[in-house]
């Protein structure tokens, strides 16, 4: 269609012109010639829109295509005269037209508010027309000056307008587009329901606007939508949002069987995961096979991928900003699903319609009668999850928000057994102060369990813990449009166990680990602006003040780590403090709404440490550990340069992005360190730098029959510790060069979906032995250079086709069965390589006994071959 | 902890489909100049051996002795005992019939290549050895016995177990097959590595095999070396290994392995009588 517009562009110009020179002669006269028609139009480009006209009225249109957007979309129905269903369509594509000689001539509306300097404010939430649900980043569109803004993370806009008449587009990904014709004398509240767009079966469609992460200033950030989640193939049918920003470039997953993510070239532990503000310390069940987060009950989920607003930090790497779903306030309604390992309920509704909801949704593993085949003995073997909220309109300027999280993994057996828990909870109260200023303020709690129950009978166990408390204020001033200051405070309390033994059998004397209190003051703003079309600018400062209280000792180490002395400090006595403060700095250029060239510098601090040596994928019995007089805040510095493209023809957006990161006052640890009931293990670690830097590009398709996303990494990471491989710089375990991962969903029709991933990555470097020696009769390793070798290069393909069990897709009970296939073509991905096994007669691999036989062996371990699943989704609207 | 053991992998290996498989061997040997030692002596008046050898390159291989060095054991008193290689060419090298006396502590003096090497253990105090512990199983209508390890004493040990079985009827093979050496470590330390560690390989002896067993008491220097040395080798494999590294020595520079000094507590026991 473009390129016959291309041909016909002279003739159209040429329309026009003599269109202009007659018009002020003929058009009265022309008026009463116009005829009736009928039009009946959903969700189509005005283009068709005016070939219809043009067909049934016998017209010709004319007009300059650079100046009028043809492929916005209209919903339209009328059986009338010509002039009618022009005026109508003038108002709704802000046209104004003239007719001459069966010629019809087309132009922009002029603004009569131009000329007005007065601003005043539009503002208001945009929320889905179904279910009342936040829109989170949906796009408001002013097309007379070629500005707009994006909801926030509660769905609310605000713009500042000189006063007049404007069309407003309001735009979110999946939904029908909605106009809204204004005449703007006043501050106006306009609060916009989206309509989800139906199931469409074409190959491409035509997407009117450039992806958020195009127009907006922020750089290296990535979005999920929980239905991406939901299409996406999943081990064992277990949807899961955490693994599934594993296909994200930058994004490198530890390996099978593991929610562990390192993202450019941070460690694990420098992730922020939230949920409604409240931080999770480790999204995992089933030591990792499984994360805590399923997509049911999410709203949205972003990532930062260290270039984080001023208003979030915390953590070097990333933050993972997750949004629960306030609950349906229009009508009640339920989902489920049930598979191999576990089901789901939740029940969302309104309490008052339109004014406050809830959401309840539960998980609960049913894997324990699997587990009871191979031994009786089993107690306990279960996961859950449960998610609740309640969200109230207390009034027009104020709304409530109550959200709560717990989710807990058992497992017993006779008298011991292992057992840890994630709680969260969180209040949130928005205020709207002057339709410019909108504030959020935050109370939230976080408390991660960990314990090891080596003796039920006698309660010996080993217990770990790390807890917050926090509160915050957010405030955003909406300046003029696309001009936003935010800023903010926030204080918060953390309480950490990094593990202490208690048993009620006396003979055990274990050893006393400090228990550690930390107050932490934060204070933020930033600046986010368009400077002109060209260009925006967001810059920005983050204080944060760290200070560790009492009651509690410390050690002093010399510098063989030797403890020199012990200091012992009061309840409440603040006996250490960091003050960091970290800028945040972001230059974008638009080369037009579709394209854009972005620069990012950020530094980031990390006061909580995840202390543990493992190199395992799976979550073991880790500890956190604060700032403090023996260890120092990690201090990131990243530099990023990307390109986005949009490429609205076919839907499909281009980011690439590079990346250079320093990050200093790295954790590692001393040979075989001891972490466990040591209490004082701050002297087996050992401090460093890190240096990561890498490309990432993405090819991505959100909307059509077809969808997904195409990525590929480039990163390196190294790391160097004065007193770990000789001094010499090495490659950290997730050094892994390449990474590609291709994502796409397909709808064969409206009921049969299907979806697959591939994924291919560099083995991860680990440390295999040049030599050995023999002691005690056992065969040792001696080791070279730290992570010399490689494990065999990852891939893998998932496959998994939904079948909606419904014929009629509008009915209020729908229900689908999911089939996946995990690893299909059952590539062995090596986890481990051991040299230290012998081969038995059964097949089995195992440490030899007798030290007298010499049969040792190398082997791979690894999981997951083609592993099929079923799952049965339900919903009742 | 086994049972804890037990619940995790089964967590893993329940669902998964997990499987460990052999490979070809991927090390990749480097050249390098270490000597190693392995030397222990004890409170028994005996014979008291300090092994020397290389390093070698393929697993199972024997290694190279490391001969013709000059071995000597110095006490704090300032005792001195020389070593003799027996045989010559073995790397075994062998002291008069003496004892360590507890309380003091004993150099190593290693010369080899021209390359002099110092280490340096004290002997800890020994504890008694518990009551032994067996488990029966009946293999084709045949009794036979495996060592249940069970914690023992409240300070930091191994015991040893010598089976042999030679003189019994049920040696009907290679004499070589009736025999056994196995420890078991008790280094009183919680280890997430130790307590995930991968399933040991059963050993069966039958009844009247004679198990001679002898409990080593360790030091501070000598436990932090058994740990990291069963973190390469014994607890490594499991499901939450920890960053590879090479073990830790009380020997100088360019050597690695360990030389201690141990009380021994000793005993025998004749299976089933």
């Amino acid at each position: 269609m473009l390129t016959l517009l291309h041909w016909y562009t002279p003739l159209i110009r040429f329309y026009t012109l003599i269109g202009l020179l007659l018009i002020t002669s003929t058009y009265g006269k022309a008026q009463n010639e116009i005829p009736s028609i009928h039009i009946n139009v959903i969700n189509s480009p005005l283009i068709e829109v005016l070939n219809e006209i043009a067909t049934q009225g016998d017209l010709h249109f004319s007009y300059n295509p650079k100046k009028i957007r043809l492929d916005q979309k209209i919903t339209y129905s009328a059986n009338k005269p010509v002039k009618d269903i022009l005026e109508d369509l003038m108002k709704i594509a802000s046209l104004q037209y003239t007719y001459l000689e069966k010629q019809i001539i087309l132009k922009p509306l002029k603004t009569r508010g131009k000329n007005t300097n007065k601003n005043t404010i539009i503002h208001g939430y945009i929320k889905d027309n179904n279910n009342g649900e936040a829109l989170i980043g949906a796009t408001i569109y002013v097309s007379e000056l070629n500005t707009g803004t994006m909801t926030n993370a509660f769905g609310f806009y605000s713009i500042a307008l000189p006063k007049g008449e404007y069309n407003l587009s309001y735009s979110f990904i999946g939904f029908e587009e909605n106009h809204q014709i204004i005449s703007l004398t006043n501050a106006t509240n306009i609060d916009v329901e989206l309509v989800e767009k139906p199931p469409i079966l074409e190959e491409v469609v035509v997407v009117a606007s450039a992806p958020q992460l195009v127009e907006e200033i922020q750089m290296s950030k990535s979005e999920l939508q929980p239905k991406t989640v939901s299409e996406m193939p999943a081990l064992f049918g277990e949807m899961d949002v955490i693994k599934s920003l594993e296909f994200v470039p930058g994004v490198k997953s530890h390996s099978d069987g593991s929610t562990f993510n390192y993202i450019r070239g941070g460690n694990r532990d420098q992730n922020m995961i939230m949920i409604d503000d409240a931080p999770i310390y480790n999204p995992s069940h089933m030591l990792g096979v499984f994360s805590t987060i399923i997509p049911d009950a999410i709203n949205h989920i972003h990532l930062y991928k260290g270039d984080m607003p001023a208003s979030m930090g915390g953590r070097l790497s990333s933050v993972i900003d997750i949004r629960t779903k306030n609950g349906n306030n229009k009508k009640l309604q339920a989902w489920g699903n049930t598979g191999l390992i576990s089901s789901k309920l939740g029940l969302e509704g309104p309490i008052a319609k339109d004014k406050s909801s809830f959401l309840m949704s539960g998980r609960i593993s049913h894997a324990k009668w699997l587990y009871q085949q191979k031994n009786e003995n089993i107690q306990q073997f279960y996961f859950y999850d449960l998610t609740g909220k309640l969200n109230f309109n207390i009034s027009p300027k104020d709304k409530l928000f109550i959200s709560s999280y717990s989710g807990s993994d058992n497992y017993f057996e006779n008298n011991s057994g292992v057992n840890w828990a994630n709680t969260t909870g969180s209040i949130k109260w928005t205020h709207l102060f002057n339709n410019r200023i909108f504030l959020n303020t935050t109370i939230a709690g976080s408390s991660y369990q960990y314990f090891l129950h080596a003796d039920i009978e006698n309660n010996t166990k080993w217990k770990s813990r790390i807890a917050n408390l926090n509160f915050k204020g957010d405030f955003t001033y909406f300046i003029r449009p696309q001009s936003v200051l935010t800023f903010g405070i926030a204080a918060n309390g953390h309480n950490l166990n990094p593990g202490n033994l208690t048993s009620n059998d006396t003979k055990i004397q274990p050893p006393l680990v400090s228990i550690k209190n930390v107050v932490e003051g934060i204070a933020y703003i930033n600046h986010e602006a368009r400077v002109n079309d060209q260009w925006g600018v967001k810059y920005g400062l983050r204080f944060s003040s760290w200070n560790n209280q009492g009651a509690s000792f410390e050690f002093e180490f010399d510098e063989n780590h030797h403890v020199i002395d012990t200091l012992f400090f009061d309840l409440g006595e603040n006996y250490n403090q960091y003050n960091n403060i970290e800028p945040r700095l972001g230059l974008s250029y638009f080369f037009n709404k579709n394209s854009a060239l972005k620069f990012s510098y950020s530094r980031n601090v990390q006061n909580l440490h995840l202390i543990t040596n493992s190199i395992s994928p799976f979550t073991s019995l880790e500890v956190w550990l604060p700032s403090s007089i023996n260890i120092k805040p990690q201090i990131a510095n990243q530099v990023a340069i990307g390109y986005l493209k949009f490429y609205p023809n076919i839907g499909v957006s281009l980011t690439i992005e590079g990346y250079y990161k320093i990050m200093k006052n790295q954790i590692d640890y001393k040979t075989h360190a001891e972490t466990l009931l040591n209490s004082i293990f701050e002297g087996e670690l050992r401090f460093g730098t890190s240096n990561s830097y890498g490309a990432e590009f993405l090819l991505k398709k959100k909307e059509g029959r077809l969808r997904g996303w195409l990525g590929y990494t480039y990163a390196r990471v190294k790391n160097t510790f004065p007193e770990l491989n000789n001094g010499q710089p090495f490659n950290a375990f997730y050094d892994r060069p390449h990474e590609v991962n291709l994502i796409l969903g397909y709808d064969i029709t409206k009921r049969i979906h299907v979806g697959t991933n591939w994924t291919y990555y560099t083995g991860s470097p680990y440390s295999s032995p040049i030599s050995f020696f023999n002691f005690n009769g056992l065969e040792t390793p001696i080791y070279g250079q730290r992570n010399n070798s490689r494990l065999p290069d990852y891939h893998r393909m998932d496959i998994s086709a939904t079948l909606n069990l419904n014929r009629d897709l509008s009915k209020k009970f729908t229900h689908d069965l999911t089939l996946s296939f995990y690893n299909v073509y059952g590539r062995k991905n090596t986890l481990f390589i051991n040299y230290n096994k012998t081969e038995t007669e059964n097949g089995d691999f195992r440490i030899p006994s007798n030290l007298l036989e010499n049969s040792r062996t190398s082997s791979q371990f690894y999981l997951f071959r083609f592993t099929p699943s079923l799952t049965y989704n339900f919903r009742f609207l | 902890m086994k049972t804890v053991l037990a619940i995790c992998i089964s967590i893993i290996g329940l669902f998964t489909i997990s499987c460990e498989e052999r490979i070809d061997d991927r090390i990749i040997p480097e050249q390098t100049n270490l000597l190693i030692v392995e030397g222990i002596i004890t409170n028994e008046k005996i014979n008291h051996r300090v092994k020397l050898s290389l390093p070698h390159s393929t697993q199972n291989e024997v290694a190279l002795p490391a001969t013709n060095a000059v071995v000597a054991i110095i006490s704090s008193d300032d005792d001195v005992t020389l070593l003799n290689e027996s045989p010559v060419g073995s790397g075994e090298y062998y002291t008069d019939s003496i004892r360590a006396v507890y309380g003091k502590s004993y150099l190593l003096y290693i010369k080899y290549n021209e390359t002099e090497y110092y280490a340096v253990d004290y002997s800890s105090a020994g504890q008694p050895l518990d009551s032994i512990h067996l488990t029966e199983t009946i293999v084709n209508n045949l009794p036979l016995y495996s060592l249940k390890y069970e914690k023992s004493g409240t300070k930091p040990n191994y015991i040893t177990y010598d089976i042999n079985w030679e003189q019994t009827e049920y040696c009907t093979t290679n004499t070589i097959d009736c025999f056994g050496k196995l420890i078991y470590y008790d280094l009183k330390n919680i280890d997430v590595q130790e307590i995930y560690a991968p399933k040991k390989e059963a050993f069966l002896f039958p009844v009247r095999s004679r198990i001679i067993r002898k409990k080593y008491s360790i030091s501070d220097k000598y436990q932090e070396f058994l740990r990291s040395l069963l973190s390469e080798t014994e607890w490594r494999g499991g499901l939450f290994d920890v960053q590879r590294s090479n073990v830790p020595t009380n020997l100088s520079e360019g050597a690695i392995g360990f030389f201690a000094v141990s009380t021994v507590v000793t005993d025998t026991v004749i299976v089933g009588i």
